[in-house]
């Protein structure tokens, strides 16, 4: 009779797994928010820096005045709070590492922040760097398809 | 026996995790692991971006100019593998080999994730990023076999 509470125990544990691996719904939440709120403020600090090199020279990408300055700022800012939204007990069900990577944002976004309110453009292209370094850290644990 | 059942169990929880973590990767989501390329022409552009930095590499064939948009990692993970913006800059003529984009159409030029370059002296650097779920075909000298 003890086997079969362990086995009929065991076997809830796995599906209990996959079940907060794969809802659907959590899925939909998840693309939502990356789709529509963290991706396009990380391309606000991932646009705002670096250099195109052609035959005729190098151009850097950095904005050129305080308007576009702001745009990082509002990016850096939606970085740091994202951080929170994903790890809202709903998305992240608990899981330890999930919240782990999520806190990752904070301080990039925090120097991201920096970055454009001192108008350092250096800084925010390593910012972006380390962005996207927390972002592909996730995505091969939970991203699918 | 109950040892045995607990072990069963959690090869099976192990097994439909494992399903869910390695089901994506953004590569596949772009890339056509089966549409290798190997690309022999001079560069006309590069992106010193994040996240992914592109070369512009302009092919000639039988008379006919193509160009080629290359991704390649992060400029920090480039810069780590020993390759830098002198090194690639405008007019150089490189070898690439890396995967091509799902989309074949090529218009107005074709897209491909590139894995190594070979430059004028005969050095060959991985060009790609580790961890993005690429083919393991030996390029990223970091992946494990």
């Amino acid at each position: 009779m003890n086997l079969l509470r362990d086995l009929l125990i065991c076997i809830s544990l796995a599906f209990l797994s996959f079940n907060s691996f794969s809802g659907e719904e959590h899925d939909h939440d998840m693309h939502d928010l990356m789709a529509h709120l963290l991706t396009p403020a990380s391309e606000k600090i991932w646009e705002s820096t670096g250099f195109v090199i052609t035959e005729e020279g190098e151009f850097s990408l950095e904005p050129t005045d305080q308007e576009g300055w702001d745009e990082v700022i509002f990016g850096a800012q939606v970085i740091i709070e994202s951080s929170y939204l994903l790890t809202r007990p709903e998305r992240s069900l608990g899981r330890q590492d999930w919240i782990a990577f999520s806190n990752l944002l904070q301080p990039i976004g925090k120097r991201a922040f920096e970055a454009a309110e001192n108008k350092d453009a250096e800084l925010l292209f390593k910012v972006g760097a380390d962005l996207y370094q927390a972002c592909v850290a996730c995505h091969n644990v939970y991203m699918t398809e | 026996m109950i040892n045995l059942i607990y072990k069963i169990s959690a090869i099976i929880s192990f097994s439909i995790l494992s399903l869910n973590i390695s089901s994506h990767h953004a590569f596949t989501a772009e890339f056509d692991a089966n549409a290798p390329i190997n690309i022999t022409g001079k560069v006309l552009k590069v992106e010193w971006i994040n996240p992914h930095a592109w070369v512009h590499v302009e092919v000639e064939e039988k008379g006919k100019k193509t160009t080629w948009m290359v991704e390649g990692g992060t400029p920090n993970t480039l810069i780590r593998n020993g390759i830098n913006k002198e090194s690639i800059k405008p007019g150089t003529v490189i070898v690439v080999r890396g995967y091509q984009s799902k989309g074949k159409l090529c218009l107005p030029r074709c897209i491909a994730n590139g894995r190594d370059v070979t430059f004028p002296d005969g050095r060959k650097v991985f060009m790609g990023s580790s961890g993005t779920g690429a083919p393991r075909d030996g390029a990223d000298p970091r992946e494990r076999r």
